[in-house]
């Protein structure tokens, strides 16, 4: 079984690595200058980052008690969350509603074909595209940014809950049907409390994932800390667009540590002894007596 | 023991005619059988035979292959059926699931109802003696306190025909006692219950009818009663 195993995962990089010969030929070479290039960028344009950005801006006049809050990373960092927190929420309800259409065991096929349609076609354009549809039409700002990013997480989220929603137990839905609970009712009732575990990563990932995507949409003018890392771009201003990257990565690290906390009130986690650090440290035996330990005292 | 004059007195709930059940190729076919409010049926045979499937149909949840159902059952509410996983929405409080019940239960909740089905809920929770579990969500029961929740919620919904899959299962000889204590008052308040049982001699304790399942014929049998049955 296990030499099968290996012998599968060889030839699939095998044929990647055959693949990626073929698409990209003599570039390959370019690698070796490619390290020395990052080397050099590395030091003369992006450290040590500027932290200038978490000072105030000189025009508008600050007005605020403390000068963070005047300062580029804060204004554009709120905004991004800002819109982020938006589409997440009602993108969570749109996508709850379509994806209660889509679910094969919940609706009768000439219902799911519709919404499945509609979500893959939400899906299928990113959100970047969306807000430059979205700046096209209703102009530059943080509009543009909320619907673009509604849109998208629609279509996401509601094919991750229609996914879910398929992979519950079945005996729930059928005691349901079989009482005579409607559809609204089954859904409220019974679907939504029993896949919530997975709606809620879903939610929270869905949070994190547009925040970050919120410096991307910047760029295209609609809103966010992104707008501020496209304007240190056109300057060359290198070490602010790293200082700037840094803090949206802190700020996804906190959301993922936050949702790890709001999804411990709906895991089996608190059923089962979690591993402590002493016990991953330790071998499997000693970890185990450890734990029957525990359950002595 | 009612005689055959007063069985034939209690109200018709069901009926069949030449009902084949199966997916896709017949496992029972052609059943005239009728199901009369007040009696407990037992449903045997070995596994994989039908027995399941045959709740399902009547459930509504699986089209019969041929012939016909004719049911007086109410389609909300009607019908209480206790899969053998139960059907619990585990992430959820007891009280929760015993309230579903109560909502197809009493049709019109509207808000002047809603204290009369806040009752229900209680004493069907109060009468499993899983009041202290009420908040509690169901994945934390252990699997005899999950089915006095099943059984708490038939209760709230007081429906005319049970339908329970192995229900009894693991539970212990308290329990059981429990469990049938509270199916055997809503038998009396006019339900009929049809069973699948794995234990013959627990099934001719119970019931009144026994249906069993063999080379794809239903053969029923009138269980003879040596001591009275003590129904409240």
């Amino acid at each position: 079984m296990r030499r099968r195993l290996l012998f599968a995962i060889a030839i699939l990089v095998i044929s990647a690595w055959l693949l990626l010969l073929e698409l990209v030929g003599d570039d390959l070479g370019r690698l070796g200058n490619g390290f020395d290039n990052l080397l050099v960028f590395f030091e003369e344009s992006l450290w040590p980052p500027d932290w200038s950005v978490l000072e105030a801006r000189s025009y508008p006049k600050c007005e605020e008690g403390v000068e963070l809050f005047c300062s580029v990373a804060w204004i554009g960092m709120v905004e991004t969350i800002k819109i982020a927190f938006i589409a997440t929420a009602f993108g969570f309800v749109g996508a709850l509603l379509l994806s209660a259409f889509a679910a094969k065991n919940l609706m009768p096929l000439w219902l799911n074909i519709p919404a499945r349609i509609i979500l893959a076609a939400m899906r299928s354009l990113p959100s970047i595209i969306w807000a430059i549809l979205f700046v096209i039409v209703i102009g530059f700002g943080p509009l543009s940014g909320v619907l673009a990013m509604t849109f998208y997480t629609v279509g996401y989220l509601g094919k991750l809950q229609y996914e879910a929603i398929e992979g519950m137990d079945n005996s729930p839905l059928e005691a349901g049907r079989a009482m005579g609970l409607r559809s609204d009712e089954i859904m409220i009732g019974i679907v939504i409390p029993e896949t919530s575990n997975h709606l809620l990563s879903q939610l929270l990932f869905m949070f994190e994932y547009n925040i970050r995507h919120g410096t991307v949409i910047g760029i295209v003018g609609a809103g966010g800390i992104g707008y501020y890392i496209n304007m240190y771009l056109k300057f060359l201003q290198y070490d602010k667009v790293i200082a700037l990257l840094l803090i949206i990565f802190l700020v996804v690290v906190l959301i993922d540590l936050l949702s790890m906390a709001a999804r411990s009130f709906v895991t089996e986690d608190g059923d089962v002894k979690r591993p402590s650090w002493f016990t991953v440290l330790r071998s499997p035996t000693k970890a185990a007596s450890h734990h029957h330990l525990d359950e002595s005292e | 023991m009612p005689t055959a004059a007063q069985q034939s007195d209690k109200r018709l709930l069901l009926t069949t005619q030449n009902l084949s059940i199966g997916y896709g190729k017949p496992l029972v076919s052609a059943m005239n059988i009728e199901v009369r409010a007040g009696e407990i049926i037992s449903l045997l045979g070995p596994s994989g035979i039908g027995k399941t499937t045959l709740l399902r149909t009547i459930a509504g949840l699986v089209s019969p292959l041929a012939g016909e159902i004719k049911s007086k059952v109410a389609k909300r509410g009607g019908i209480g059926y206790i899969p053998q996983r139960l059907g619990l929405t585990r992430h959820a409080s007891v009280a929760h699931n015993v309230e579903l019940g109560a909502k197809v239960g009493l049709p019109w909740a509207l808000p002047f109802k809603r204290a009369e089905r806040d009752q229900r809920v209680l004493s069907a929770i109060k009468s499993m003696g899983l009041e202290e579990k009420m908040r509690e969500p169901v994945r934390r029961l252990s699997g005899g306190q999950q089915r006095r929740v099943a059984t708490a919620r038939t209760l709230a919904q007081r429906p005319n025909l049970i339908l329970a899959d192995e229900f009894l299962g693991e539970l212990d000889a308290t329990n059981v006692a429990l469990v049938l204590d509270a199916v055997n008052r809503l038998v009396a308040q006019g339900s009929a219950m049809i069973m699948v049982e794995h234990h013959e001699e627990r099934a001719r304790e119970i019931a009144d009818r026994i249906w069993r399942i063999v080379d794809g014929k239903l053969l029923e049998e009138v269980v003879e009663v040596a001591v009275e049955k003590v129904v409240e």
